[in-house]
Parts: structure tokens; sequence; C-alpha cells
């Protein structure tokens, strides 16, 4: 009986005592109204105690004696058991009885499903196991597998499956089954562990080493060999050509290095000087940077943010992110179509919604969630050709997260996409933040009047009343 | 005699149960299957076209529980229509799942076509709907709810739009010459399997009125073409059933459901 209960506190789950504890109790039950037990091998209770005491106590560590408390009121279970006599059910004392409630109630908490089988039928299910069975989506399978492994850890065995589901969303699952005691007959318990935040991390991971190898690699493999050729080179006119590839390529990978320092900057967000920010300034700002790109692909930028719009944080990090976020839409957007951004004051909420919304290629459902990391390619043969550094949505993200706020997606392939950056909300009590000390930073080509709504387009730069 | 009807009522909620089930696998294949289309992943696609024979053998065990059933259980009334309905539901989603069998197979043959990120939108969202589709049914099926079950018809329409917007998107990618004739025409046959599938879980719908009710909508037809005199003699299943079930009221006239079909 102790060996059930090292058991239990080696696994670190107290599912397995409480498999003990009810299994005992069933048992008494059954026998005395005189049903036939349905485990394998009717063994007297004594004779499986020892059993279960000398093997699995055998491997047990220094937990042994962690749970005494467990460990004597089991045994107290244990003895006043033997007291009886076998046609009567054993009966536990108030504190057993107490534990075992307690036991039920800490099982009913766990995220993971168990269920505990005797054989032939449940005799213990607890909350997180019942959603599963209960369910009439996808989980439903997961609760099969555990019912198809229970029945084979029934027969002895320690059998364990991982269960992916495609949903949407996809999720992922691992249900163990083993036998309660080690050579089966005892029944058996089944654990179901959700593991799709596990998968998600390891995948950030594993993707986060192979693409930074990625981008760091290529350039500098390019460099290698444009220096190769132009050692041997004779001809004047091909050397100036390799030698302003080699430039192109030394900025590619200067931009990269520079981003990664600029994140770096941003997670560690020491640096960052927080005050009243206008958001148009900050828009301005950003559209300035990108327009020479936008004109090139005749995209125009329809800005509306209305002047007296204004957050708390850190300008330098706020345009850098809005340039991101700008840049993006305008790099997957086809040419000739427009980019919007607008901000949405929400002083019920306390922040202001910052919408990007561009009519490019959009982003495939499954890469949503994962664009935000660092290195991530929805399309990694077309990176190049877009020439940016992977890590734009990464800075973006940072830049919410330092301010306390949030940035959302929302994206249909072939329609397009609209990044939402949720930012904390500035209090501007009687002075607008955009009043003339303001408006004076703002670009010169950037004209302000009374509405605030600015065209930055292609060949323009205006504003619309 | 109590304990054989508890047994028979267990034995029903077991069809009802493994019919969940089975409406899981289903919608997972459609997740599935569609996830290897726009991956191009041709093991988990292999893995799908294998994995239908799972489906089929589980088909194939819960029909024989329900032939069972009927067999030495004899149900009647409403009991006997749940077991028709579920008969009708194990095929309905049988075939749906070779549905995405075929769009597993179509995706290995279209293996280099770029898609496009249109076409690729259009896929995910017809992939969408049809998962939504056919839990939609089970769920009707389930709570035994004639208006969810009814609605099915009208929630299709949107799978039926997607899909002819997506034929419109491959003859446009086609005439920009970014796309194959090949490729046109499985990618055109792909968006057929979707609306297939949305079809059978309209199908599944009706199935669920009847269970309920006792009504088709095949009903409405049937007492037309009785009332114009044609087919006196013409006794068909559908009218044994009705004489079996001997519970129907009069069916009101109402405009018949069937899903058209619209070709390509």
């Amino acid at each position: 009986m102790i060996g059930w209960v090292v058991a239990a506190v080696a696994v670190g789950c107290a599912a397995w005592a409480v498999a003990a504890l009810v299994l005992e109790r069933r048992r008494g039950a059954s026998d005395a109204v005189g049903v036939a037990l349905a485990a394998p091998t009717p063994v007297p209770i004594g004779e499986i105690d020892l059993a279960g005491a000398g093997s699995v106590g055998a491997d047990s560590g220094p937990e042994a004696t962690s749970s005494p408390e467990l460990g004597a009121a089991v045994t107290r279970a244990a003895v006043s058991e033997s007291r009886d006599s076998s046609d009567r059910p054993p009966e536990l004392s108030t504190a057993d009885a107490g534990l075992l409630v307690r036991l039920r109630m800490a099982v009913d908490r766990l995220e993971h499903g168990v269920v505990i089988w005797d054989g032939a039928s449940e005799i213990y299910r607890n909350q997180a196991a019942s959603t599963l069975a209960e369910a009439r989506d996808s989980h439903v399978l997961v609760a099969a597998a555990l019912e198809e492994l229970l029945a084979e850890a029934v027969s002895g065995r320690h059998v364990r499956r991982s269960v992916e589901l495609f949903g949407p969303p996809a999720e992922s699952f691992v249900v163990t089954a083993r036998p309660i005691s080690p050579g089966g007959g005892d029944g058996a318990i089944a654990v179901v562990e959700d593991r799709s935040l596990q998968r998600r991390t390891e995948t950030v991971r594993r993707d986060f080493v192979a693409n930074i190898s990625h981008e760091l690699k290529t350039p500098i493999g390019a460099l290698g060999l444009l220096a190769e050729t132009l050692r041997d080179e004779p001809d004047r006119e091909i050397i100036t050509r390799l030698a302003s590839r080699m430039i192109l390529e030394a900025d590619r990978l200067g931009r990269t290095v520079d981003d990664l320092l600029e994140l770096s900057r941003i997670e560690f967000g020491d640096e960052s000087e927080f005050a009243t920010v206008a958001v148009l300034v900050v828009v301005a700002e950003a559209a300035t940077r990108i327009s020479s790109a936008a004109e090139q692909s005749g995209i125009e930028l329809r800005i509306d943010v209305a002047e007296d719009v204004a957050v708390d944080g850190d300008q330098r990090q706020l345009v850098s992110a809005v340039f991101n976020l700008l840049d993006n839409a305008v790099k997957y957007s086809p040419v000739d179509s427009e980019v919007l951004v607008a901000a949405l004051d929400d002083p019920e909420d306390g922040v202001v919604r910052l919408y990007v919304s561009d009519h490019g290629i959009g982003v495939p459902r499954r890469d949503l969630d994962r664009i935000f990391e660092r290195f991530y390619r929805v399309d990694r043969a077309r990176s190049r050709e877009t020439g940016g550094t992977g890590l734009g949505l990464a800075i973006v993200r940072h830049v919410a997260s330092n301010h306390g706020g949030d940035i959302q997606v929302e994206s249909t392939e072939g329609v397009g996409s609209t990044f939402t950056l949720v930012l904390p909300r500035a209090e501007v009590n009687g002075a607008p933040a955009a009043d003339e000390a303001v408006v004076g930073e703002l670009p010169g080509e950037l004209e302000l009047f009374d509405t605030g709504v600015a065209e930055v387009g292609p060949d323009r730069v205006e504003v619309e009343t | 005699m109590n304990t054989l009807r508890a047994e028979f009522h267990e034995q029903l909620e077991g069809v009802r149960s493994d019919l969940i089930r089975l409406g899981a696998m289903v919608s997972e294949t459609i997740g599935g299957g569609t996830a290897a289309l726009l991956d191009r992943d041709l093991h988990a696609a292999q893995l799908l076209i294998d994995g239908d024979d799972v489906v089929d053998d589980f088909c194939l065990g819960l029909e024989e529980r329900c032939c069972q059933l009927l067999a030495l259980q004899a149900p009647i009334a409403g009991d006997l229509r749940f077991v028709l309905t579920s008969l009708r539901l194990i095929s309905e989603l049988e075939r749906s799942a070779d549905l995405m069998v075929n769009v597993c197979k179509a995706s290995r043959r279209i293996y280099d076509v770029e898609f496009g990120p249109q076409l690729r939108g259009l896929i995910e969202q017809m992939g969408v709907e049809a998962g939504f589709l056919i839990r939609a049914a089970i769920n009707s099926y389930v709570d035994a709810d004639t208006s969810l079950a009814a609605a099915l018809d009208d929630i299709d329409d949107r799978l039926d739009e997607l899909q002819v917007n997506y034929v419109q998107a491959i003859f446009t990618r086609h005439s920009e010459a970014n796309l194959g004739l090949q490729g046109a025409v499985q990618l055109a046959m792909i968006g057929r399997y979707y609306e297939r599938i949305g079809d059978h879980a309209v199908n599944i719908g009706e199935r669920v009125m009847y269970m309920v009710t006792g009504w088709l909508p095949e009903h409405s037809g049937s007492a037309r073409h009785r009332l114009r005199g044609a087919g006196a003699e013409d006794i068909k299943p559908i009218d044994l059933i009705e004489d079996l079930v001997g519970e129907l009221d009069a069916p009101e006239e109402r405009e018949s459901g069937s899903s058209d079909e619209e070709d390509l």
C-alpha cells in the first residue's frame, strides 16, 4: 500500500493515490453486494498491497517520506480493511474519507484529464476528462484515444499516444495510460495532457534558430562568392558591378543587424522616454519615411487621424512601430492600391486604436499568430524580393508590449490585412495634444487643417478638408 | 423487461455518441485535408488518404450495429426514425470523408502549381465553411434541433457563393497565364468537392427534420406528383416507410429545400 503512495508522489500527481483509494472502496462495495469483480485477476486485497509495496517501493526516491500524512492515512485504511471480514465494505475513518474527498477535488482541479479504470468499467473521471468526453467537436477523438489506451493499459502495458487536431484552432494532446500496479490486474489510469502551448513554443524556438541562420548566412554567402569572383576579375566594368552588389549585400546585412539591435533595445526598454505624444505626429513621421517607397509602387497612403488623439509613449519607438507596419503594408500591396492609416480614440477603454489597413496579399490563417516572431517568414522564397529583415513585426509587438498595449491582426489571403496597434490613451485635458508646438514638429511637407485628415499620396502630400 | 429497455436505450445512446465521433473524424479530415493542400504536405495528404480506411471501418461497424438494432429490437416510431436517420447520416458522413480524400489526391496532382493568395484564401474559407456545416449538422442531429437543421440549407449558400467566386478566381488566374489548364481543372474539382460536402451537410439536416417530424422535403414533390395523377400505382420506398411509421400528419406543402446543383 505504501508503495502506491510512493508511486503517487514520484509521478508528482495525486491521481495515483486517488486510484488506490477509490479502487479500495469500490472493491469493498462490490464485495458487499456480491457482484463478481471485473478485474482480470481477483486477488485478496492484502496480497495486492504487499506486492505493490514490494515492487514499486524498490525504485522509490527520497520522496518516499515526503508525504507521511498521506502514507499514514492509506495505511490506516489498509489496516482497518484487513481487520474487516470480507463480507463487509471497509469503513474509512472520517480522516481518510476527508482525504479522499480532498484528493478528488484536487484531481478535479487539474488541467490534465484523468480517468481510472478497474478493467472493465470506469471508476473515476475528473472534470477535465468529463469535459473531453462530453464534447461534440474534435475533442471526442481525444476521449476516444483515451479509452482505447486504457483498454490496452489494463492488460499491463504502458502506452502513450499523441493526438493532433487540426481544429481550427490546431491543438495537440498527449494521452498516456499505464496499469495501476506493475503487473496489471488492478485496472489502469490514463492522463490527457494539452501540449498545444509547448508544441507552439518548440516550433517558435526551432524556427528562430533556422531563420536567423538563414537571414545572416544568405548575404554572407553572397559576399563570399562575389569577393571570390572579384579576386581574379580583370574587367574594370565587371569589377564595378560586382562591387556594387557587394555593397548591396553588406547593406542588407547591416540592416538586419541594425534591426536586431533596435529590437533588443526595445526589448530591454530602458531607454524609453514616456511622454504624451500626438498620434498624428507619429504617423506623419513614419509616413514621410515610407513615402518614397510608396511612391515607387504607386501606393497611396490615406491618413485619417484626428489631431487631438494622443497616447502615452516613447515617440521614437512608436514611430519605429508605425513605420514597420506601413513598410509591410506597402511591400505587400499591389501596385496602385491604397493603404489606410486611421486612429480611433476610445476613452471608455482608455486606449487609442491605430489601424493600418491594406489591400495586399494577406496572411494565411495558419501563419497569423506567428508573424510577430523574429525572422518568421510566411513565404521564405519571396523574402528576398521584398528585402525586409524579418524583424519588423517583432519590433512592433515589442513596442506594443513596452507601452502596455497590444497588436492585433485580421487578414484574409488575397483580400488584405488590417493591423491594429492598441496603445494607452493619454489624458488630454484642455490642451489639445497637437497644438502649435507639436504641429511645429511636423515634417515640412505635411500641412494640417482643422480636420487633421491628411493624405500622403505617391506624388502629392496634401490635406483633405 | 425494464433491463431490456434500458439496454436498448443504452444502445441508442451508443449510436448517437459514435455518430458524434464520426462527425468529429470528418471535420478533422476537412481541416487536415485543407491544411495538407495549402501546405503542399504530401506526407499529411497520404496519412489522410490512408486514414480514410479507419473512417470506413468505423462506419461499417456502426452501420452493422444499427442493423442489429433494427432486427433485434424492432424499434418503433421515434426510435425507428432515429435509427433510420442514423443509418443515413453514416453514409452522408462517410461520403464527405471520401470527398476530402479526393481533395488530398488532387493536391498530389497539383503539387507544383502555385495557387496565388486569392485562391489560397478562398480554399481556406471553403474548408472552414465545410467544417462548420458538418459540425452544425451533427449538432442538429444530437439536439434534434429542427430549426438548425432547416437553417443548414441557408448556411450552405455561403459555401456555394464561395465556390462560385472561387471558380471565377480560377478563370481570372488562368487568363492571366499564371495557372495552366491542368492545374485549373484540378483546382476547380477541389472547389466542387468542398461544395459537395456542404450538400451532404444539408442532406443531414433534411434527415434530422425527418427524424423529428417525419417529414422530408421530397414529400412535397411526391405529393405534387400524385396530385397530377401520373404515378398512382407508383409506390415509392418512402411511402412504405410512411406506412411503417404510421404516425405522420398530412405533410404541409412547403418549398423543396433540396440544394441545386450548380455546374462549373
